[in-house]
């Protein structure tokens, strides 16, 4: 065999088959890194199977403690106490973080956290760090998961005997790409290489799929097309996707999702049970970093027995003089986290609207994820979706990470001579992507929900006479004012002199398997078949750390001197 | 929205067969200055999709297969036959599950089939459809305004990274 050549691959390019085409397909493993839980699943052969670290856990805690010189995190890791991740020294909640600037809500709801989180709020990436012999040891959310998947990696390969390279990660629908592009630095860092990032809910669809179709022997396609709905709520993500599957084949009809979820409910719990915890911790002493760990434990605590019974005796001295005798009833508990619930609720009915079905035509619920066992939830599913049996007989922790160990064989191409690996998955976007124009306005160009591979173009054109460049600035997200969408990137394009409305700008959007977008456009002048000048093409995202303040500075700059209009369709 | 445009233009037109729709008025010349006199309103963007590519000649695609033809089955096909068709192919060209080697030329053969099976899928739309390929014998690719993953492929694909020059024509 010749020898390999040396490839530099693109500066923004962190995933792509070409790179990890050899010889030989290795089966991806799939890997679920929750914001509290994590686990590590492979295609064994003939089943799914889930590894199991050497204290045989199956499902690990995600967090990494920072101790001396070496940190380590929730796969080896033997905690002398629970208390042990909440000491200030150990960083949890990475998911929550990622990617998002100082300026972001949910940053902020993580300043209670015990670790330190500083935010400036100038849109740039929040400071943290972990207490490591009385000093803040900064570290970032990347590096910290690196570290986690680093532990996952190794454990996977002891277990398998083999080196581990593909990786198919689930991740929350909400995700903007600049997180998804944080994730895949991540796994960079570890040595691992992306082949798939899938939203946590079309991961269970695939499970789904397959378990369908185990159960319903007939010929691929004469199956009967079952409609799911699958709701998939853990520590800090809440997600819903609406799939019709048959013969094996998950169409993704819509997607929703937000950054709630069960560290929201417990830090309403924590409220609920100490109102003025939140400013009682910012101050981050020992003292303070102690005490709000034990609320954080006993409010867990409650929570979890409030899911089996009416109500729940806390009892909890915080060490600082303040002693918390409370009896919390579930009644009280869905009170004060009524927010979350609605906005629960809000998700599953925009995306049975998105996917244009009513619940009657749901053939199966599937409700997973850790939050699954809060009763108020399962209610609230039943109740949109007019349905008693939402069981399924899925694991609700272990259904995400099976559906990305099933998708992690389906594309290394691995196949099944039973046909068990006779899936797919059709994804779709879950937010719509485009541009700004037309004054300060987001203008879509590939809508939410559209299956992938797409591509869609647009047509803009000049705002003024002579004007030599437009500014073309993408965002992604579904909110009606421009700045509440995700700045993905920007570039100029030159344009020959003409008056306003004259030149044609065509946007074209592609998002390809692994759903990479590119970005190409391109100037027609009339009476001109072809561009006038080379198309642009860009792979977004391009922004990078400390994007929050990029689009305003943008718009300082340049004004609406470089903007674009639609051009409308003449019928 | 824009699939009541067709039934109109279907009446208004003359018949033109194969290689002369580029001339039929309904249909905006590439790049014809008229098409673009117009007010701006910045609401209607969304129908701001092209019905045509400017950058391909209008002729490419004139000998195209039909949207039944693409997904492999009879015009009389229900709804059933033509959601099995639909994953019957998918299974074999998406990008997911085809080979290495074809992992460009798949993105491309399933964005067709999935534009074919949601125009066909749609009874509106593809009573839409079956009109006019009734009455003109045309190719689909004028339904364009209809499946826009269509339209859109007919754009820039010729400079992108894919191989087109052997997929032009489907």
């Amino acid at each position: 065999m010749a020898e390999p050549a040396y490839t530099v691959t693109s500066d923004s390019e962190t995933n792509g088959e070409e790179k990890s085409s050899s010889a030989f397909p290795e089966t991806a493993i799939g890997i679920d890194i929750g914001t509290s839980q994590c686990s590590i699943a492979v295609w064994n052969g003939s089943q799914v199977e889930l590894l199991k670290n050497t204290r045989n856990q199956k499902i690990m805690r995600s967090y990494v403690t920072f101790k001396d010189e070496t940190p380590s995190g929730g796969v080896s890791n033997q905690l002398s106490h629970e208390h042990e991740i909440f000491s200030g020294a150990a960083i949890f909640n990475m998911k929550r973080l990622i990617g998002r600037v100082d300026t972001d809500p949910v940053v902020h709801a993580s300043k209670s956290l015990p670790f330190l989180v500083q935010t400036l709020d100038i849109g740039v990436r929040p400071f943290i760090a972990a207490l490591v012999n009385n000093v803040w040891r900064s570290t970032t959310p990347e590096e910290v998961l690196a570290i986690f998947l680093v532990e996952l990696r190794a454990m996977a390969e002891v277990r398998l005997k083999r080196p581990i390279r593909n990786v198919v990660l689930t991740l929350p629908v909400s995700f903007s790409r600049f997180q998804l592009t944080r994730i895949e630095r991540c796994c960079a860092m570890a040595g691992l290489h992306v082949l798939r990032l899938m939203p946590e809910p079309t991961a269970v669809a695939l499970l789904y799929a397959q378990q369908q179709q185990q159960t319903v022997h007939e010929n691929m396609g004469s199956g009967s097309e079952q409609i799911a709905l699958i709701f998939n709520m853990g520590a800090g993500y809440c997600d819903v996707a609406v799939t019709a599957t048959a013969g094996g084949v998950s169409q993704i009809k819509s997607l929703s999702g937000s950054a709630i979820g069960g560290e929201d409910i417990l830090q309403n719990m924590m409220r609920h049970l100490l109102p003025n915890s939140e400013s009682l911790f910012l101050k981050h002493g020992i003292s303070e970093i102690k005490s709000m760990a034990l609320l954080r434990v006993a409010a867990q605590d409650a929570i979890h027995k409030l899911s089996s019974q009416p109500s729940v005796q806390v009892d909890v001295d915080l060490g600082n003089g303040s002693k918390i005798c409370k009896v919390v009833d579930r009644e009280e508990f869905e009170e004060v986290n009524q927010k979350v619930f609605e906005k629960c609720e809000s998700l599953i009915i925009q995306c049975m609207q998105d996917a244009k079905v009513e619940a009657e035509d749901l053939s199966d619920v599937i409700l997973v994820g850790g939050c699954s066992y809060i009763p108020k939830i399962r209610n609230l599913v039943m109740g949109i979706c007019k349905t008693q049996d939402i069981s399924m007989g899925m694991n609700p922790l272990e259904a995400a990470v099976c559906g990305a160990a099933l998708e992690g064989a389906v594309a290394s191409g691995i196949s099944d001579p039973f046909g068990n690996l006779d899936l797919l998955t059709i994804q779709a976007t879950p937010m719509s992507i485009g541009i700004q124009a037309d004054g300060k306005t987001f203008v879509p160009i590939i809508q939410r929900n559209t299956t992938i591979p797409a591509r869609k173009e647009l047509v803009f054109t000049t705002v003024h006479d002579n004007q030599t460049e437009a500014l073309i600035v993408v965002y992604e997200g579904d909110e009606k004012k421009l700045e509440e969408n995700n700045l993905l990137g920007y570039f100029k394009i030159g344009i020959p002199p003409a008056p306003k409305g004259i030149p044609e700008i065509n946007v074209c959007m592609d998002i390809d398997a692994s759903n990479v977008l590119r970005v190409l456009a391109g100037v027609i002048m009339p009476g001109t078949p072809h561009p006038v000048t080379p198309l642009m093409e860009v792979r977004m995202p391009t922004i990078d750390d400390g994007h929050g303040w990029c689009a305003e500075a943008l718009h300082r700059a340049y004004g609406s001197t470089r903007d674009l209009v639609t051009v409308q369709k003449k019928i | 929205m824009l699939s009541t445009y067709f039934p109109s233009v279907l009446h208004s037109s003359p018949p033109f067969t194969g290689k002369k729709i580029s001339g039929k008025p309904s249909s905006p010349a590439p790049a014809s200055v008229k098409f673009r006199s117009r007010p701006v309103v910045t609401a209607a963007y969304a129908s701001a999709e092209r019905t045509r590519s400017s950058y391909l000649g209008p002729n490419k695609m004139a000998s195209c297969l039909s949207l039944y033809e693409i997904l492999g089955i009879s015009m009389g096909a229900n709804n059933q036959e033509i959601k099995a068709a639909y994953r019957r192919l998918a299974r074999t060209s998406h990008p997911d599950v085809a080979a290495i080697d074809r992992k460009d030329s798949s993105a491309d053969a399933f964005m067709k089939i999935h534009a074919a099976y949601s125009t066909l899928s749609d009874p509106e739309k593809r009573a839409d459809y079956d009109r006019k390929l009734f009455r003109r014998h045309r190719p689909f690719e004028s339904f364009s305004g209809i499946s826009s993953p269509v339209t859109a492929m007919s754009g820039f694909s010729g400079y992108t990274r894919r191989n087109w020059e052997t997929d032009q024509c489907w």
